[in-house]
């Protein structure tokens, strides 16, 4: 729930209560002074009547006088203490039925004792509390109206700055060159706010910068060294008293210093697409890639008799060409180099997708893996790079790189997503 | 001819110096700047191997010198950052190859030749090892003025031989040369061999000579 509605619901049922009780409270106070005074009224009736029947000896005619009405009762009993009460009021004996107040009290006349009742309408005292209920009403509607319009500029003006610190933490990213951008504010606790996100996102970003900084060195650092090894078996084998299993160590390392050397270079890759470092886009046809790409390892596939399909339509995309060189030459390679003996490779050149379709493993891959860096098949001996080069190369062009296994074809699908 | 070694790593720059001066070239060698620009003042190279990043700046500034200088040296440029920037600096200032560390020796000592070759023999070009004869720009091969017919990837590899020639080259060189080193060794050693022997063939009809001795595990000599 946010934060502006938790906040007007709390002020509302507040608000409510507190009114409500207020409102209780009003009315009960109204009707205790009304009730007085009706009764004081009374009083002063029944005082009236009592003089009347001291002075005359005979009750007075049951008659409406000033709208009070007057019964006398016999009665046997000879003690009655004077009590007030509610009591439907009849008005001029008709049928309409009114609240009214009522005093009952015992009088004696010519040794008998009569019980006197005295009603009064109560409807005026009515109109009143129904008046103040009303503008007790009304005033709660008011108060709750400029509460919610004071909550709502309060939202809009006072909290901006959190919501705009929220949007900016919400588009933050380590990788971005650009830094946080928050606005000044007088709220003491979002400038404390705006301080604290400030500098952490300066030392997130600080401590990425170092790290990327930190591979491509240490790379780059590593090449030399890599380079006089090389040179050095280079002129190590010019040796002619080296006898053969010695030859046959010397291509041991060989390999591994080739490998040591393609890890630091897909490492160096990587962190170049990560920092958006190679800038030479041009457009060009796509097929023409594959097909240069096909030339240049039609002899790997059919080493292995891979039956080798294609169906390319021309498709033109704006990208680095060494980048999208490399994307196709990993994709192709990763499909030759899985694909078994006699195994078939399909490729598919649309204008929406690109398919890599190859027979291989008769399990599918860990499609959540596969993309990660340094994941790679049981039998694969290449860096366990290629299929993360390739997959960051497509998200640096907003293309997506899916793999999925339908028995028996692998299939690595780029969409263009244009 | 005469080359210049310009590379502060003392390892590589006595193997690149022993390499090249067994093959028959005069050498000097220095492992920075200051050096270089002394020495490029005072005698003519036919080629230059210079490394980018010296101790003492970067190589682009020697490039910039020969420019300024009016100087026709062959550069070849070796570095440690395989960046497309540096690569067309480096071309654009008037280097004529850009190799990236690590590299084989025997790829080293190839294009250093190609260099020379264009600028050395830029009327002829026309290629002899004892009986072969190659014209670089029709690409064709001769033997004896028997025409020997070779594929692409054949024909890259004789060169390749020729420029190291005595020399036994390793297989994973070889691979690098032909395939880039993109390509995972251990599947293109089968083509290698399939190559080599297309070659020995085709040269054998024609001359009548074993050019080319497998060196047991390692690699190839072409003599």
């Amino acid at each position: 729930m946010k934060l502006a509605a938790q906040y007007n619901r709390a002020t509302l049922i507040i608000t409510v209560a507190v009114l409500f009780i207020a409102g209780v409270a009003y009315y009960a106070a109204i009707n205790y002074i009304v009730n007085k005074q009706l009764d004081r009224d009374l009083v002063e009736e029944l005082t009236e009547i009592t003089d009347y029947i001291n002075t005359n000896q005979h009750l007075p005619r049951p008659l409406d006088f000033e709208g009070d009405q007057t019964t006398f009762i016999k009665t046997d009993k000879d003690n009655l203490e004077t009590t007030f009460y509610d009591t439907p009021y009849h008005k001029n004996r008709g049928n309409k039925t009114e609240q009214g107040r009522a005093v009952q009290s015992l009088i004696y006349l010519k040794g008998n004792h009569y019980i006197i009742v005295v009603a009064e309408s109560k409807e005026a005292s009515e109109n009143l509390t129904q008046l103040i209920i009303g503008i007790t009403i009304l005033l709660t509607a008011i108060l709750l109206l400029i509460l919610i319009l004071t909550n709502r500029y309060i939202f809009s003006g006072i909290w901006r700055p959190f919501y705009h610190i929220l949007q900016q933490l919400k588009a933050f990213n380590v990788a971005d060159t650009n830094n946080i951008n928050l606005n000044k504010t007088n709220i003491d606790e979002f400038s404390e706010l705006n301080d604290a996100v400030t500098v952490m996102a300066s030392r997130v970003k600080n401590d990425y910068q170092n790290l990327k900084s930190f591979t491509e060195n240490a790379s780059h650092e590593m090449l030399t060294p890599i380079a006089v090894i090389t040179s050095k078996l280079d002129t190590l084998i010019q040796d002619e008293k080296l006898k053969a299993e010695q030859f046959i160590q010397i291509n041991d390392i060989y390999t591994a210093t080739n490998k040591l050397s393609r890890l630091n270079q897909s490492l160096l890759l990587l962190v170049k697409i990560d920092n958006d470092l190679i800038h030479d886009h041009a457009t060009f046809n796509l097929k023409d890639v594959i097909l240069e790409k096909e030339h240049q390892l039609q002899e790997l596939a059919q080493n292995k008799n891979i039956e080798l399909i294609h169906l390319l339509e021309d498709k033109q995309i704006t990208a680095s060409r060494y980048l999208i060189e490399i994307l196709i030459n990993n994709l192709f390679n990763n499909a030759i180099k899985h694909n078994p003996v006699d195994g078939e490779l399909y490729i598919r050149l649309t204008q929406r997708e690109l398919r890599f379709q190859n027979t291989g493993d008769h399990n599918a891959l860990n499609s959540d893996e596969i993309f990660e860096r340094f994941k790679k098949g049981k039998n694969s001996d290449g860096t366990g790079l290629g299929l993360t080069i390739a997959k960051n190369i497509c998200s640096q062009y907003g293309y997506s790189l899916n793999y999925s296994f339908e028995s028996p074809y692998h299939t690595f699908k780029i969409t263009f997503n244009d | 001819m005469k080359l210049l070694i310009i590379e502060d790593e003392q390892g590589l720059r006595e193997s690149i110096d022993k390499y090249f001066t067994e093959a028959g070239v005069l050498c000097e060698s220095c492992s920075n700047l200051a050096t270089a620009i002394s020495k490029i003042a005072l005698y003519e190279y036919d080629c230059i191997l210079l490394d980018i990043g010296l101790p003492d700046g970067e190589g682009f500034t020697l490039l910039e010198h020969l420019k300024e200088n009016g100087k026709n040296e062959g550069v070849l440029i070796i570095s440690a950052r395989n960046s497309l920037d540096n690569k067309i600096k480096g071309l654009n200032l008037g280097a004529d190859d850009y190799l990236i560390k690590p590299f084989h020796l025997a790829e080293l000592k190839a294009r250093i030749d190609a260099i020379y070759r264009r600028r050395a023999f830029n009327s002829t070009n026309l290629l002899n090892y004892d009986l072969i004869n190659i014209d670089l720009l029709a690409r064709e091969v001769t033997v004896n003025a028997i025409s020997v017919v070779l594929t692409r990837k054949e024909y890259d590899m004789l060169l390749y031989f020729i420029a190291n020639k005595g020399k036994v080259i390793s297989k994973n060189a070889i691979a690098e040369h032909l395939w880039g080193d993109e390509i995972d060794l251990v599947d293109s050693f089968d083509f290698i061999y399939t190559h080599i022997k297309n070659i020995r063939k085709k040269l054998m009809e024609v001359a009548h000579k074993d050019y080319i001795k497998a060196v047991y595990g390692v690699g190839y000599k072409f003599l």
